[in-house]
């Protein structure tokens, strides 16, 4: 068999454009180079304009994930400009923000990872699978096809719940700064509790027992696709008047051990991505020799970290079990289900009022982070102003961490980690064995391919 | 085909020996079934995005996302869709290119980079090349039969191409040599794409204002039909977000902007942003996000552009 440099592009079924180039060496994987493929620049959009436009520009950064960028935007602006949230702007935020990640993770369940386990129909857009290792019972397979179908609507329901206070989706407008602009009355809750008690039935009746026949009859995957136990969540669902408390706790995972978060302690590398220092800023380089990928390299304690469900599941003490592929995925859908029942009892929570916003016009800081988790894992902006423009907006995304290539002193990231020495049986299943892995991790490279110091010193150390 | 020449037709073949009468039935049978069964043959590439119209496409109700695929059109290249990967979806766009030429639908979701060769967005990479989404547009575009810029970016540039532009991004139009129906938005309403794929399957090229989106949907103003016209009429403007009144003061851009969102509004149509008591910010326009910005300035004294 010998060694064999294999490209599998593109990987589809997925958010973005990624490449994965591997070298099998008799029937191992022993190079894995995992590359997003798409630069816009979005912190140099940033430069230059109004603060306030931070929410609606930042969620251009990805569709998925949109409001995830716009809560992020929305607490650095509550920070900067000193706002205090009532209690209905905090419920109202974290339910709308909870319907955007129950979309997000149905649809990845679905329609991103099925195609990898059950067969599909052979006709577009599903035609041409590799149906080499599909196992499932031809009932239990036609049962998961029903299912995909009745995830277009579940999944629908929840932006459906998100517009109902947000105006649209994805780039919903009313959770900004200061809270939210639409008043929780009493049609739009009813009309929410409907939405979010069909999508917890589905969750229920559906993706659970799926994730489970699944993991079952896949089981080798918790075995496959491994990578070391180094997590990290900075929490989610953020409450308080200043944002300051999260719903689910926050941390740092090594092993068994959980500890506290320090962002002095994260570091960027650009060793191997299409990025060069010219001129005291670090710019956009395609021709660069050896680099293969748009995604920047981060390091904690100067060491790769993953994130995601599965960092928050475990961290939080929902979930018992490793860092493989199939860990990954029954660790999300466990959070999806809870985030269902979060959804019910926070539209409990609300009482009639105005709409629960309170703007003020006064910067007191002229910089600021803010860092939470989101789909995929901890999100953070910062930014330093000047006169309410922006002098410098920096933008870590969690697929930043887990799509992070060699750093320079040949570390893997996550994602090159958990594919680094897998066993391929057989040629033809390559791909078929790489995407399973690859997808545990719900790539979303249109977020992966940000960071740019708009002026200012290359350091290997972020300024916060 | 008529009548009498069928009924004439299988009076000579019944003359012959063999199946020929059968066979030549059986042929006629699959043609017509196959003419009546007809969906639009979509090519669907992604280039320098967010993916947020691909997920607006997927919240489309009457018809939702599962009978679009069935009845609507047949999705044949999807970054996002497809269960083909690596390199056998390669293998079926070439062939789709090839077997549907001036045919299928080709829809671009994204702008096209134009620096550096255009290597800031790679639709596929094999070991020797890298297909950058220029290369994939010029290519593809001259042999659909409709091309559909979806979004503002792939429209116009849009966010991608926001100041400063250091990507040298544009819209398709600024691509190919030919006709683009730009179907923008920020994202797109469902509607407004789902609809414009059934009027080329049902009517063909839908009629285009002077930016090339169909009139049906952008011929007018979100100001024109603004349930808050009547604040605005009177001069009774918002004083902050949240507010029942005219957004005009808090940045709204509805004046200028081309789309039916009062009317239609978003996700099974129960909302929209001057509904929800902030701005439209003009997601349609051409010159979104930069014409549009600072937001949540009125429109008069937004800032002039600094590049042009």
């Amino acid at each position: 068999m010998g060694k064999k440099r294999i490209m599998f592009s593109p990987v589809t079924r997925l958010s973005g454009l990624l490449s994965v180039e591997v070298v099998v060496d008799r029937g191992v994987v022993s190079i894995a180079n995992a590359g997003g493929t798409m630069y816009r620049g979005i912190e140099h959009i940033m430069k230059d304009r109004h603060i306030t436009d931070a929410i609606y520009m930042t969620q251009r950064v990805c569709g998925i994930c949109s409001l995830a960028h716009g809560a992020v935007a929305s607490y650095l602006l509550d920070e900067l400009y000193d706002h205090e949230l009532s209690e209905n702007a905090q419920y109202l935020r974290n339910i709308m923000f909870a319907a955007d990640i129950l979309q997000n993770h149905i649809r990845h369940f679905y329609f991103f990872s099925i195609p990898d386990y059950v067969k599909m129909p052979n006709q577009p857009p599903f035609e041409g699978q590799n149906l080499i290792d599909v196992r499932l019972s031809p009932q239990d397979n036609a049962r998961l096809l029903e299912h995909y179908f009745r995830s277009v609507v579940a999944s629908q329901e929840c932006h459906q719940l998100l517009t109902v206070f947000g105006g649209k989706a994805p780039n919903q407008h009313s959770f900004v700064h200061g809270g939210v602009a639409v008043a929780p009355t009493a049609d739009k809750v009813n009309q929410a509790l409907s939405l979010i008690a069909s999508v917890h039935t589905f969750v229920k009746e559906c993706l659970i027992p799926d994730t489970e026949l699944i993991a079952r009859v896949y089981k080798d995957y918790f075995k496959i696709g491994q990578t070391p136990r180094r997590l990290l969540s900075f929490g989610m669902f953020r409450f308080g008047t200043k944002n300051q408390l999260s719903h689910w706790q926050g941390g740092m995972l090594t092993g068994n051990k959980i500890s506290a978060l320090d962002i002095q302690l994260i570091t960027e590398d650009i060793t191997n991505a299409w990025y060069l220092p010219v001129d005291g800023q670090v710019l956009p380089a395609p021709y660069k020799p050896g680099a293969y990928t748009y995604i920047k390299s981060f390091q904690y304690a100067g060491q790769p970290i993953e994130m995601g469900p599965l960092a928050r599941m475990l961290i939080n003490g929902f979930y018992r079990g490793g860092t493989s592929t199939m860990d990954r995925i029954k660790a999300r859908s466990l959070e999806t289900l809870l985030i269902t029942e979060l959804v019910m009892e926070w539209l409990g929570k609300l009482v009639p009022g105005p709409p629960p916003i309170r703007q003020k016009q006064k910067l007191v800081q002229e910089q600021a982070v803010a860092a939470t988790d989101v789909m995929r894992g901890s999100l953070l902006h910062s930014v330093r102003l000047k006169d309410e423009k922006v002098e410098e907006y920096k933008i870590i995304t969690p697929s930043n961490w887990n799509f992070s290539p060699k750093d320079k002193n040949g570390q893997l990231g996550p994602v090159e980690y958990a594919l680094t020495g897998t066993i391929i049986p057989n040629p033809k299943l390559l791909n078929t064995i790489l995407g399973r892995i690859i997808r545990s991790f719900d790539p979303c490279i249109n977020c992966g391919t940000h960071v740019l110091n708009a002026k200012g010193e290359v350091t290997d150390k972020i300024i916060f | 085909m008529q009548k009498e020449d069928y009924i004439k037709r299988c009076q000579e073949l019944t003359v012959g020996s063999g199946f020929q009468l059968s066979n030549y039935v059986l042929s006629e049978v699959r043609g017509y079934r196959k003419s009546k069964s007809r969906k639009l043959p979509v090519i669907w590439i992604e280039t320098s995005d967010s993916g947020d119209n691909n997920i607006a496409f997927m919240n489309t109700t009457y018809p939702y996302l599962g009978q679009v695929f069935t009845d609507l059109i047949d999705l044949l290249y999807s970054n996002t869709f497809m269960s083909a990967q690596g390199q056998d979806a390669i293998n079926i766009l070439e062939q789709a290119a090839v077997k549907l030429r001036g045919k299928f639908t080709l829809v671009v979701e994204g702008a096209v980079p134009l620096k550096d060769n255009g290597l800031y967005t790679i639709i596929a990479r094999t070991e020797d090349h890298k297909l950058t989404a220029l290369e994939a547009v010029t290519w593809l575009g001259p042999l659909a039969e409709y091309v559909v810029a979806l979004g503002t970016c792939a429209s116009f540039g849009g966010i991608s191409a926001a100041r400063p532009n250091i990507t040298g991004s544009v819209g398709v139009r600024k691509v190919l040599n030919r006709e683009v129906i730009n179907v923008s938005g920020c994202p797109i309403n469902p509607d407004w794409f789902v609809g414009t794929l059934a009027h080329l399957l049902l009517y063909g090229r839908p009629e285009l204002d002077n930016l090339g989106r169909p009139t049906l949907f952008y011929g007018f103003t979100v100001h024109r039909h603004c349930q808050r016209r009547s604040y605005f009429d009177q001069g009774q403007f918002a004083k902050e977000l949240g507010d029942i009144e005219c957004m005009f003061s808090q940045g709204c851009v509805g004046p200028k902007t081309g789309a039916d969102c009062p009317y239609r509004q978003w996700i099974n149509h129960v909302n929209w942003p001057v509904k929800a008591n902030t701005p439209c910010i003009g997601c349609t326009n051409e010159d979104f996000p930069d014409g549009s910005s600072p937001f949540f300035t009125p429109l008069p004294e937004k800032l002039p552009e600094k590049n042009e």
